[in-house]
């Protein structure tokens, strides 16, 4: 091991071309403590796939964060002699927005383990289940022709992230939600409000954008527990309406619904980890195939290699880079000794260029069969999403492919510096 | 229909229970735990085939289509 290793996943660089990074570290360090992120690197496949596994490392990672502003606030106001009632009021509700938007998260399935963890997926699953794939699958390709019919509307330079990518997503989950369709925009907002909270600020030039998300989300919480009220008075075939029944044949599992709490944190939830990783796929997924211009005429030319080139595309340049674990024991991996209290990256990006588990891993290979990719995560937390998620981006790339014969790059993009996913600011093209 | 997987193929992706967690059960650990032949209710054979062709190693197999 060096001791010159390249291990900030957040510099301009890295966001870039983050899989010169990854390769280095897998060769070298391939469980790697980064000063930069205060973190374990997880970067190679068997690592990655070991730590999915490894119930010291913990899911439940907000709640630790929220007891501790909780803890800091209570020592605050005791310092300063106001009385919790003031602040706060006594009914255990907390105080400020942000713990406000904590609580909310801390509710979430993704951030919880079993058996917390396990009723909730359940509830979820089975609501996934009741929505018919074939309405589903006409649903989306009629959004996606309709935001496709815009765009051709367009000429010259275009932003196909801004016009296809980015509203797809949203639209698709408000609809599944059983919101209006007048409520798409809303949506979109709520969206990227969440995702400043959960994936930080980034200091404090950024600190006023971070209330205004606060102050949106206090929104979203009154609109979902409006939608809640309404499905429960009057319920449909959505998804909020499955969450909600009860399950009297299913004594085993005790499917009681979700109370009103539950739902408003299940719908950001999937609204959240629904949005911009599809988004992401959709973009990334469109790049790989411009850069790849056989690869692009191969598909265009047999439409039946869609399935595989979508699962080999969320391989190549999929939407998450990286997702977290929380150290609750223990324990170790590759020979490393990891302590209660660290946190560990498992970089799925990485994982999914490994050479030990993937032929020529950089070549887009759009047959590549098996592909047992780790794009939507491993085991019992597997995105719950992620049929759905496939389902939009084999339709978006499927009819951009189809409808836009002259699809061409039009500058090179721009890369979000964000750790978690793997984004770009813009993607745009001509037609 | 009957459906089983092959534990010493599985990789515990997941993905199968992602279709439907009911027909594909996991273990405390994600490995698969439908067991080597299970049998599919009626009616739910799509469902199930669906499932089946989602394992990214071929686990998951059906044994016997009626």
């Amino acid at each position: 091991m060096t001791g010159a290793i390249a291990d900030d996943l957040l510099t301009a660089q890295a966001s870039a071309d983050p899989y010169a990074v990854f390769d280095a570290l897998r060769r070298e360090d391939p469980v790697h403590w980064s000063g930069p992120h205060r973190a374990w690197l997880v970067t190679r496949y068997a690592d990655v796939s070991a730590a999915f596994a490894d119930k010291a490392l913990s899911n439940d990672r907000v709640r630790p964060v929220l007891a501790k502003q909780r803890e800091e606030r209570e020592r605050n106001e005791n310092q300063h002699g106001a009385r919790r009632a003031e602040a706060g009021g006594d009914d255990g509700r907390p105080a400020s927005a942000s713990e406000r938007v904590l609580a909310l998260m801390s509710g979430w399935m993704v951030v919880s383990d079993p058996p917390v963890h396990t009723r909730l997926r359940k509830l979820a699953a089975g609501a996934f289940k009741g929505q018919r794939i074939a309405v589903m699958d006409a649903r989306i390709t009629a959004l996606v022709d309709e935001l496709l019919d815009g765009f051709l509307r367009g000429s010259g330079e275009q932003d196909l992230i801004s016009e296809v990518a980015y509203p797809l997503p949203a639209t698709v989950i408000a609809t599944m939600l059983g919101a209006p369709p007048s409520d798409r925009d809303l949506f979109r907002e709520w969206s990227d409000e969440l995702a400043l909270v959960a994936f930080g600020t980034g200091g404090a030039a950024r600190a006023e954008r971070h209330e205004r998300a606060l102050r949106g989300l206090n929104e979203m919480d009154a609109y979902f527990r409006g939608l809640v009220a309404q499905r429960r008075a009057e319920p449909g075939e959505d998804m909020l309406s499955a969450m909600m029944s009860t399950d009297e044949s299913d004594t085993q599992t005790s499917r009681d619904g979700l109370s009103d709490d539950e739902l408003v944190a299940m719908c950001a939830l999937l609204l959240f980890a629904g949005h911009e990783t599809t988004t992401n796929s959709i973009a990334n997924a469109t790049l790989a195939l411009l850069r790849d211009p056989a690869a692009l005429a191969a598909l265009r030319e047999d439409p039946s290699l869609l399935n595989t080139a979508v699962e080999e595309l969320l391989r190549y340049d999929g939407p998450i880079k990286v997702i977290n674990r929380w150290v609750v024991a223990e324990t170790e991996l590759a020979g490393r000794t990891i302590l209660p209290g660290e946190r560990v990256h498992l970089v799925l990006a990485s994982a999914d260029r490994d050479p030990d588990k993937f032929a020529d891993p950089d070549t887009l290979d759009l047959t590549r069969s098996p592909n047992p990719h780790v794009a939507f995560g491993k085991g019992i937390h597997a995105c719950i999403g992620a049929q759905l998620a496939r389902m939009e981006t084999r339709i978006a790339v499927g009819r951009i492919v189809e409808r836009l014969p002259g699809l061409a790059l039009a500058r090179e993009p721009v890369w979000k510096d964000a750790l978690a996913s793997r984004s770009m600011e813009t993607l745009v093209v001509t037609h | 229909m009957r459906i089983g997987v092959d534990s010493n193929v599985c990789e515990a992706h997941g993905q199968c229970s992602v279709v439907d967690m009911d027909l594909f059960p996991l273990d405390d650990d994600g490995y698969s735990a439908v067991g080597p032949d299970a049998t599919v209710p009626e009616g739910e054979e799509d469902v199930a085939r669906i499932g089946v062709e989602s394992c990214p190693v071929r686990a998951l197999s059906v044994l016997e289509q009626e």
